[in-house]
């Protein structure tokens, strides 16, 4: 033996292997490199294969995993017997697959796997060579009767074994490259689904009583927190954790947070609103998954709390004397029993601030690789105390990331305790001119309060009408399915109003009075403005996208 | 005062009279800014009478003060009359009071 013939294995059947051999194997490799289209170079491989082992057909079969079977992608042949498919471990070629090795069969009517004609085409002698790969078999190249009426040997083994080499690879390449577009498919489709819950969650509200944020563990999140307005003033809010964190946690997210809102709208008292919500959910959930959830309403002019918890982790409530108070759950999670009776809970506020946070904040682990618990909440919590609710927020979110967090991560934030200002009432809507009126309602209602006479009161009307009538006409250029909010607060001396929108920025510049001695019919609503409140500014909100509106009127 | 808005057209007194009725505001104002260029399409005196409407903005102010701008260099009258407080304050903020002609009734507006 030459040394040259020593450093390479040499199998004993593949020695004899000559050029014609490694011509056709050159060409296959190269036809299978080339191609874009593994289907297509295969069905012209399969007709090569049967005419250079001189057979009267040829097939490749691949297994099926998810069918369980083996089916025939291509094949040369009197008889084409494409998409025919055999039981894995049936026949010939399942066999070869799961022996993943060559079978030779030099008559079928002495194999007792031969599973008889297939589709009219009669198989005298078969060889067949598995398609081996890094993961097993993942399918057989076979030929089948001789033409000439002699038997497969030796060598047409060692030949088709050869020929299955690049077969095996190209349809492995194939497959690789089908489950990465599936993934990026997948991933795409979860994209599109974390857009669609964040829709479901409200805008951030520019000076509101109520700030959240939901933190998704991965693209979709199980966690979720709501809040709105009722007719009478109060503000609705609740925050959940649904168990698990996959695509099924979060499509009962979306159930659980609208069905909490369609109950919530009622202003339903919390624990009835919980009841009934645990109700529908028992009833329908899928058994062995469940809600925890807080609901409850907050009302801004007596910063009285009602609330009911329904197994989410204790609350905390800081005080405006700095005591922390715990406000366990006072009942099993949503969906596990169905005639379970929640009940209320009532508490002032007073210049507090109350924190709700899904278990993704107590279950963060800190530099002792332990989580922080509630103790560890608590230190977070008066760490960050002495900022604006907002600030909160983002100071709270900051120290967490940058521990290691885990789940699904919400936190929500009631704050009476945010500013001198207190927060008088508000409105949020679509910039509809028919909410105008609702919006003047509302200003009267407010103002009402504050020791203004009528007229007084008319005139304030009509500068908040014109105001909110400029967004819609000027800012959202008379389209009615643009956001517009207004807030009212009470500073020491003044009663301000905030008027939000979130249309193109509007040059600050352009918003002026104009002459009042030339008599035209457009451009008077900021001159009534001008006239009615003490001050006005408009400006780009802090956030950088719309307008944000600041009239400020002195009490009488 | 009903909470309907709505403005109708009706001839007395040699006058094409449009009562108007509710809270004028940007979700009904062009309704009444249509109305006023119409009765302006065929009436020689054209009065609106505003004692019915409770509330006005600036895009109803608009629309009277097109309908006057309109009358005005073609022989044509344009009057408000029986205006309402909440509708005076309005015209008196916008210093429009002592533009519009005014009259307490449709019989001081053809004296």
């Amino acid at each position: 033996m030459s040394a040259a013939a020593a450093l390479i294995p040499v199998r004993t059947g593949l020695a004899r292997i000559g050029p014609e051999e490694v011509g056709i194997l050159a060409d296959f490799s190269q036809a299978f490199a080339a191609s874009l289209d593994v289907g297509e170079t295969l069905r012209k491989a399969v007709v090569q294969i049967a005419d250079h082992m001189n057979a009267e057909a040829a097939a490749v079969f691949l297994t099926d995993p998810q069918a369980g079977d083996i089916v025939c992608r291509a094949c040369a042949g009197p008889v084409d017997v494409v998409g025919l498919r055999v039981q894995a471990g049936r026949g010939i070629v399942g066999r070869t697959i799961a022996e993943n090795r060559v079978q030779m069969v030099r008559d079928t009517r002495n194999d007792p796997d031969y599973l008889g004609d297939q589709r009219g085409f009669q198989s005298r002698s078969i060889l067949c060579a598995p398609l081996d790969t890094a993961d097993g078999a993942i399918g057989a190249l076979q030929v089948l009767n001789k033409r000439d009426g002699a038997l497969f040997d030796t060598h047409d083994a060692n030949v088709l074994r050869l020929l299955a080499v690049p077969t095996a690879l190209a349809l492995n390449n194939a497959r690789l490259m089908r489950e990465l577009v599936e993934q990026n498919r997948i991933k795409r489709e979860f994209q599109l689904a974390r857009q669609m819950q964040k829709t479901l969650l409200p805008a951030r509200r520019h000076n509101f009583p109520i700030t959240a944020l939901n933190l998704p563990a991965r693209e979709i999140s199980g966690d979720f927190f709501d809040f709105f307005d009722l007719p009478d003033g109060r503000i609705a809010f609740c925050i959940g954790d649904v168990a698990g964190k996959g695509m099924d946690a979060a499509l009962l997210m979306v159930r659980a947070s609208s069905c909490l809102r369609w109950v919530g709208k009622d202003g339903t008292a919390p624990g009835e609103w919980l009841s009934k919500v645990n109700r529908e959910l028992a009833s329908t959930v899928t058994r062995g998954m469940f809600v925890c959830a807080v609901a409850g309403y907050y009302d801004p002019h007596t910063s009285m709390i009602e609330l009911a918890n329904a197994g989410f982790p204790p609350l905390l409530l800081r005080r405006g004397d700095q005591t922390m108070r715990e406000l366990r759950a006072d009942g099993p999670p949503l969906g596990i029993l169905g005639d379970f009776g929640y009940s209320s809970e009532s508490m002032a506020l007073a210049g507090g601030c109350l924190y709700a946070f899904s278990d993704g904040v107590t279950d963060v682990r800190g530099a002792d690789r332990k989580p922080i618990g509630m103790e560890g909440v608590r230190q977070l919590i008066d760490r960050v105390s002495g900022l604006s609710p907002r600030a909160r927020v983002r100071a709270m979110v900051g120290t967490l990331r940058k521990m290691s967090l885990a789940d699904d991560t919400t936190l929500m934030l009631i704050a009476d305790d945010g500013a001198a200002s207190r927060y008088l009432g508000g409105l949020a809507g679509s910039s509809d001119p028919e909410n105008l009126r609702l919006v003047r309602r509302k200003v009267s209602e407010v103002v009402k309060q504050l020791g203004f006479n009528d007229e007084q009161r008319q005139r304030i009307v009509l500068a908040i009408d014109e105001a909110v009538a400029n967004v819609i006409r000027h800012a959202y250029q008379g389209c009615y399915d643009g956001r517009v909010e207004l807030s009212v607060w009470l500073d020491h001396d003044a009663v301000r109003f905030e008027l939000r929108d979130y249309a193109q920025p509007v040059d600050p510049a352009k918003i002026k009075p104009r002459d009042l001695s030339e008599c035209r019919p457009g451009g008077l609503g900021i001159n009534l403005i001008d006239s009615v409140m003490d001050r006005w500014v408009f400006q780009r909100p802090e956030d950088g996208t719309g307008n944000l509106l600041t009239m400020i009127k002195r009490l009488p | 005062m009903s909470d309907v808005n709505d403005c109708s057209t009706v001839d007395q007194l040699g006058v094409r009279l449009l009562r108007v009725r509710g809270e004028v505001d940007l979700s009904w104002s062009q309704k009444l800014r249509k109305a006023v260029l119409e009765a302006l399409a065929t009436g020689r005196h054209v009065a609106i009478d505003l004692s019915q409407v409770s509330y006005i903005d600036s895009s109803g102010i608009a629309a009277l003060v097109e309908g006057f701008q309109n009358s005005r260099g073609k022989s044509q009258r344009f009057s408000l009359v029986a205006v309402s407080k909440p509708v005076h304050a309005v015209l008196e903020l916008a210093r429009l009071d002592r533009v519009f002609p005014i009259f307490a009734t449709l019989e001081d507006a053809v004296k």
